[in-house]
């Protein structure tokens, strides 16, 4: 896979001039603008929240009673949504009192068996939303400072940057589209977005402002590096999705891991967007940049 | 050729082994026929099974002035059922010593000194000047005007605490800023702006107040006989106590009982009689010194006073206190004894006394008693009004299915990442040290986890993947600068192609470190875990086994004919 990827890329960036390159990414990167806008304007929020934002209290059982059943069986509290995932049913509440949630606790804890639990007041959700976008930004910015600092550079600094802040946000449109929420574990996934998104664009600035060779050389081998990166974190991302997914179609009794199930989609879309954005986006600024006539060709030779 | 020097003698090959084996040292692997495999790994509570509860802390901060006077007469007037006129106030005056501060006022109709020392306004003393006029003079201080003032208006503690900045109140039960500040329009008064024109409210309790909840907490679940419940502080307002292995039913019944606290008194020998239980004490002060002794001071509700003045002269008590001693259990456990004072005996003859003061000696185990007293006497009624914001419960065979989950999806991820690395280089001494290097990765993050006693849970999971899979990432920048001409090149240049490699592999590694560390510091729920185990394994990974895997591979390399062989993705 990667050989072959690496083969079609490296001949795209050959046939393409730097404009042609960017209109690709740039186009993806206003769509998702696009999509967190208007999901921002009709909801009041880019991304739908989960519960641990909102607040409510989120249930999972063993059992082989239908989702409808126990909608039926719990139609006196709050529930929003009943979910089947091979042997387990999972049951999203909202806000409940104490009493209540005292209550359907008992109930469920005397009636089924592999019982999970979560609950969230809607206060502390409220306070861990504004302290999970305060973090995203923290590390944005913080990510861009080493970027800077290491590169003491400004066209290539930007451009990395500008690369890692598309993959986070072609991510986030994508979570939105799929409905997937914002949970703490896609809160997690952003996060190493932040830090994983920005290995292939160090690897590529550093290669074609730090070594010698042409140009064309040496983005085509630091593609090569960069794409066999990308594609093993790829590789080892897609096997944790599916067994943390789906691990009941090899055993009937496991259960889902959500947490890993919601942090191992969003980087495989944001190391897609990455490959996008490295080879492309962040390929075609930096060509463009060494290559201006007053360098003199200090940096292709 | 450089020397052929066994690679054994590289000091980050030493180092590199010695932790390997120091890791599996201290996560001592094992079997035995009862449990199965064994290790010295903690595992947290959504892998383990148990209960966690997240509580919040409510309460505010705020410096506030008032007038002492409109203080007064909005207490006292109610109580008396008349006007009063406040007719001198030394409170605010510069340069008078505390014992001398006092506020005076006059009112028409009579009053009892005991009536107004339930309002706990200082000391009162009451003179009928004559048939129309009574005078109470009360000595006081402001800061004393004002907390009990707030203290009646919330019903609930409120603390002064000195700051730099001037006297902060801290008002133990949940309090806006809008209710504060009309409560303090009523007096006079205002909430005071810092000199940056904000206001000095602020929601939530002091670190003291948080760090005390936490040790009642600590010492309700100890004294039930849970010895391994931690509760830790999180943030600045909330506090989290894990239950491992109790469902969180139980949880709840444990976290909300308060424990039984009851004073009673010697009869004759060791025979006891009970005088009063922990609801009988309105509140719990910080423990002071003061005449050469260590004293936590208390409040009595009117029954409890009553109830011990009853006792006291019943018993005796009143008349020879040290055939009498006061003793305090918790929970059916003595937790202090002393005899009454003579002054506090004498006057219990007369009235019951409301404020009382537990001492425990001169030295600083007396002040550790006196703090751990203060501790009991709250008898796990905690000192703020909390709220729960969050609760978890995972059963114990789900936890062992997560694990095996887990270790299988981790397993399966590392033979595809294997593939993947293999369908690129195509030869087993590449592959068999990456795949090494990222295994002995994995266990010194273990062996780390083990040394410090680190929960590992699935957040923590989830960070040493993200680890590992930065890992991998580095290993690839190795491999390729090493042959970036498709074979290893001559020592010299091997070494600067490494130096090369360090220089993009370090700028990574940074920013994957700095892009965590916020959620290190803020640190709200699992993703603490998260974020150290990645910033743990990214800095072992730079560290400790990447560069080995730079000096293994080049041996290896070396051994398979100086590496003239070329992978097929290196070829040019």
């Amino acid at each position: 896979m990667a050989t072959g990827l690496t083969e079609f890329l490296d001949n795209f960036v050959k046939n393409h001039d730097n404009r042609q390159l960017l209109a690709i990414p740039l186009a993806v990167l206003a769509v998702s603008l696009v999509v967190l806008l208007v999901s921002f304007a009709s909801s009041g929020s880019p991304v739908s929240l989960g519960m641990e934002f909102q607040g409510g209290t989120q249930i999972s059982v063993e059992t082989t009673d239908s989702p409808a059943m126990l909608e039926e069986m719990y139609s006196s509290y709050p529930l929003k949504d009943a979910r089947q995932t091979g042997s387990r049913v999972s049951l999203q509440f909202g806000v409940m009192d104490n009493e209540e949630q005292r209550q359907l606790e008992e109930d469920v804890m005397g009636r089924y068996s592999n019982v999970e639990i979560k609950q969230i007041g809607p206060v502390y959700g409220q306070e861990l939303q504004v302290q999970a976008l305060q973090a995203i930004f923290i590390s944005f910015i913080g990510m861009s400072i080493v970027v800077f600092l290491i590169f003491r550079n400004v066209i290539p600094s930007l451009a990395v940057v500008l690369s890692a802040f598309s993959d986070i946000i072609i991510a986030a449109a994508f979570m939105r589209v799929a409905g997937i929420a914002l949970s703490l574990g896609t809160v997690a996934a952003l996060l190493m977005l932040v830090g994983y998104s920005v290995d292939s664009d160090i690897l590529l600035t550093n290669r074609l402002l730090k070594r010698r060779g042409t140009v064309e050389e040496k983005v085509s081998r630091a593609m090569q590096t960069g794409i066999t990166m990308t594609t093993t974190t790829l590789a080892a991302l897609v096997v944790m999705y599916v067994v943390s997914t789906f691990p009941y179609l090899i055993i009937p009794s496991f259960t889902q891991i959500t947490l890993l199930s919601q942090i191992s989609i969003v980087l495989i879309v944001g190391l897609v967007a990455d490959i996008m954005n490295t080879w492309l986006l962040n390929t075609g600024i930096l060509r463009w940049y060494v290559t201006k006539p007053e360098f003199r060709g200090r940096y292709n030779r | 050729m450089s020397d052929k020097k066994s690679i054994f003698k590289n000091v980050r090959v030493i180092v590199f082994i010695l932790a390997i084996l120091a890791s599996i040292v201290v996560i001592h692997p094992g079997y035995n026929s009862a449990e199965g495999a064994t290790t010295n790994l903690n595992y947290g509570l959504d892998l383990e099974g148990g209960s966690w509860l997240q509580i919040k802390l409510q309460g505010a901060l705020a410096q506030v002035d008032a007038d002492p006077g409109m203080i007064v007469s909005q207490m006292v007037e109610p109580v008396i059922g008349a006007p009063i006129q406040v007719t001198d106030n030394n409170l605010e005056v510069d340069g008078v010593s505390s014992s001398d501060r006092s506020l005076t006022f006059t009112t028409s109709v009579p009053v009892s000194a005991s009536q107004l020392e339930l309002l706990d306004l200082g000391s009162v003393s009451v003179d009928r000047l004559n048939q129309e006029t009574t005078q109470v003079t009360l000595t006081t201080s402001k800061e004393s005007l004002i907390q009990a003032y707030l203290s009646k208006a919330f019903d609930a503690e409120v603390l002064p605490i000195s700051t730099e900045d001037g006297i902060v109140y801290e008002i133990r039960t949940e309090a806006t800023e809008e209710e504060l500040s009309a409560l303090m329009d009523k007096v006079g008064g205002t909430i005071l702006k810092n000199e940056d024109g904000t206001s000095t409210y602020k929601e939530g309790v002091s670190t003291d107040t948080r760090d005390l909840t936490r040790d009642i907490l600590n010492d309700k679940l100890n004294s039930l006989g849970l010895k391994d419940i931690p509760v830790r502080t999180v943030g600045e307002d909330y506090i989290l106590i894990d239950f491992a292995g109790i469902d969180l039913a139980t949880a709840k019944d444990i976290a909300e009982k308060p424990g039984k606290f009851e004073i009673r008194i010697q009869t004759t020998g060791n025979e006891t009689q009970h005088v009063l239980y922990g609801d009988s004490i309105v509140s719990v002060g910080i423990p002071t010194f003061h005449d050469n002794q260590w004293h936590t001071p208390f409040t009595l509700k009117e029954d409890g006073a009553r109830a011990l003045q009853k006792v006291a002269i019943e018993t005796g008590a009143t008349d020879s206190p040290e055939d009498h001693y006061l003793n305090m259990y918790l929970d059916e456990n003595k937790i202090y004894g002393a005899p009454l004072s003579y002054s506090a005996a004498s006057r219990l003859k007369e009235t019951p006394i409301y404020s009382w003061e537990a001492s425990t000696g001169t030295d600083d185990a007396a002040k550790t008693e006196a703090s751990m007293l203060q501790i009991h006497l709250r008898a796990g009624a905690l000192p703020v009004n909390v709220v729960l914001v969050g609760s978890g419960h995972v059963d114990a065979t789900l936890g062992s299915q997560f694990k095996t989950e887990a270790v299988i999806a981790g397993l399966i991820s590392l033979i595809a990442v294997a593939a993947v690395v293999f369908r690129r280089y195509r030869r087993p001494e590449i592959l068999v040290p990456m795949v090494g290097t990222s295994i002995s990765e994995v266990i010194m993050i273990l062996g780390v986890a083990a040394a410090i006693g680190w929960q590992l849970d699935l957040a923590a999971i989830a960070g040493i993947i993200a680890a590992i899979g930065t890992g991998i990432d580095h290993l690839v920048i190795i491999t390729d600068e090493v042959l970036y001409e498709g074979k290893l090149p001559p020592t010299k240049v091997f070494v600067s192609r490494i130096g090369k490699a360090f220089a993009i592999i370090f700028g990574a590694a940074a920013t994957t470190i700095i892009a965590m560390s916020p959620l290190v510091v803020m640190g709200f729920g699992s993703l603490k875990g998260f974020a150290i185990t990645t910033i743990i394994g990214v800095f072992i990974g730079v560290v400790v086994a990447r560069p080995v895997y730079g000096v293994v591979i080049k041996e290896l390399l070396e051994a398979k004919g100086n590496g003239t062989s070329e992978g097929e993705g290196l070829a040019e």
